[in-house]
């Protein structure tokens, strides 16, 4: 986990000359410009005009966050090998109210996770996950998103290889439930009505199981059978460990629906590039 | 939209340049003597019109396949994988490599839709099919993250094709100071340590 964080507002102010006439006071400009510090991950980063680079941060303080790194591409540049895809660290950014641009004044890392790409499987399921928080994660401070995806990426890095396919989609349910869109399980999405055991009928668009009433009038359900829906139920707990092994055909519907799942819930415009991939990967291995 | 609004416009679209230096870039064009002028659109079309990949290694250049593929002094037993053809002009600037390139046309990044099948990674396959000349692969991608996740993906491919697959070293920069290294340089270098020769 990352270190303590926190905000430190420095009041700048920048004299501007609007060419007064002799003798009328200059006009002074004043404006706020806050320097923040806080824990956060590089879940984006790429070049930007000749020599610098745009990084999307997911931090600890302030959110989901775009600022520009000046010169990082500069063979002398302080940022050096810094700025790389998932390394975690404390940024120092310059943030101004209303600008969805910041300037990145310094980045130390503190975890670079350099491991993920020693396996390809491991660094597409990180990227798909931070892929999850990169589009649907809020501006506004959210800790407890930033302390899920830390604690993915780093249990990410030490996970067996048998398991890494059970953990990538419970970690990507849980993305999806710490984001706000958690299926519903124990009782029916539409009504509520609690759901028996045994099989039942999932709807990707009414957002979980059905009962049998809900079931009949809806089109897009599909039948889960008991084992499916409870593999299900344990990896949006993130209960891996009780997991039988997935056979090949069930885990790629397992596959196919998270990703419609995310792609229904919570982006309709834009293609989640990394989770695609991440679902196409598994298909060829 | 005027002749020069259009120049402006166009020239804006290059990286590094914004509209204040497309304009001044524009005015700059209008004062030189006409024939100046004509020989650099006749050398960007030229450009555009006689540079090709080469269908061998995708290095670009005016020949298929390049001068470097049709080099018979080249050592066609190393091959060198790189991200971009930029990148085999700064190796070859070095004087110190003589084998052959390949070019894979960027880097592994699924944030940006880019995966394996968007790579000339079936064509390297191809090149190094047993049986071929080639006795070691060089993997020269970028030292990014993107970059050592391609590298990774190039040695499983090529796992299997009996060749020796090497990573270009990472660490400090000759001629820098160990003070002014960031840390994760340093732990680089320091993990990619080798015996000094006597």
């Amino acid at each position: 986990m990352a270190g303590p964080s926190s905000l430190r507002g420095r009041q700048s102010f920048a004299r501007v000359d609007f060419g007064q006439r002799p003798g009328e006071v200059p006009a002074r400009v004043c404006f706020h410009m806050a320097l923040v510090t806080t824990a956060a991950v590089v879940l984006h980063a790429f070049k930007y005009s000749e020599s610098s680079k745009i990084v999307r941060l997911a931090t600890e303080d302030v959110g989901v966050q775009s600022a520009v790194a000046k010169g990082a591409m500069r063979p002398k540049s302080k940022f050096g090998a810094r700025l790389q895809v998932l390394s975690g660290g404390v940024a120092e950014m310059y943030m101004k109210p209303n600008r969805d641009l910041h300037t990145l004044a310094a980045f130390d890392v503190t975890r670079q996770r350099s491991e993920l790409a020693g396996d390809v499987e491991r660094y597409v399921t990180a990227t798909a996950l931070a892929e999850l928080i990169l589009r649907l994660a809020p501006a506004e401070p959210n800790p407890t998103v930033y302390h899920y995806l830390v604690a993915m990426l780093d249990d990410l890095v030490a996970v067996d290889r048998v398991n890494l396919e059970p953990f990538g989609l419970a970690a990507l349910w849980g993305a999806v439930g710490i984001l706000g869109f958690a299926p519903a399980l124990d009782g029916c999405a539409c009504d509520g009505r609690r759901l028996p055991d045994g099989a039942a009928k999932f709807s990707i668009a009414d957002g979980g199981f059905l009962c049998q009433t809900c079931a009949a009038t809806s089109t897009s359900a599909t039948t889960l059978q008991k084992q499916d829906r409870q593999t299900l139920e344990k990896l949006v707990s993130g209960n891996i460990d009780d997991i039988a092994p997935i056979p090949p055909r069930h885990a790629a519907a397992h596959r196919r629906l998270i990703v419609r799942f995310a792609e229904c819930h919570m982006n309709e415009d834009l293609e989640l590039k990394a989770l695609s991939m991440w679902e196409r990967m598994w298909s060829d291995t | 939209m005027s002749a020069i609004d259009e120049l402006c416009s166009e020239l804006a679209k290059l990286p590094g340049i914004g509209r204040k230096t497309a304009t001044r870039l524009t005015y700059f064009l209008l004062k030189q003597p006409p024939d100046e002028v004509v020989r650099l659109a006749a050398a960007i079309r030229s450009v555009s019109e006689r540079i090709r990949p080469c269908s061998v290694c995708g290095n670009l250049g005016e020949t298929d396949p390049c001068l470097i593929c049709e080099d018979p002094r080249r050592d066609k037993e190393l091959l060198c994988v790189v991200e971009e053809a930029s990148d085999i002009g700064a190796i070859e600037r070095t004087g110190e490599y003589r084998g052959l390139y390949h070019v894979l046309g960027g880097h592994l990044s699924p944030l940006d839709g880019i995966g394996p099948e968007d790579l000339r990674i079936e064509g390297l396959r191809a090149r190094v099919a047993n049986g071929c000349e080639v006795r070691e692969v060089i993997l020269a991608t970028n030292p990014s993250m993107e970059g050592e996740v391609t590298a990774t993906y190039v040695r499983g491919v090529l796992e299997n094709a009996g060749v020796q697959v090497t990573r270009i070293a990472l660490g400090l920069p000759v001629g820098g100071d160990l003070e002014y290294a960031d840390g994760v340089t340093i732990a680089q270098a320091l993990a990619a340590r080798r015996e000094m020769p006597r």
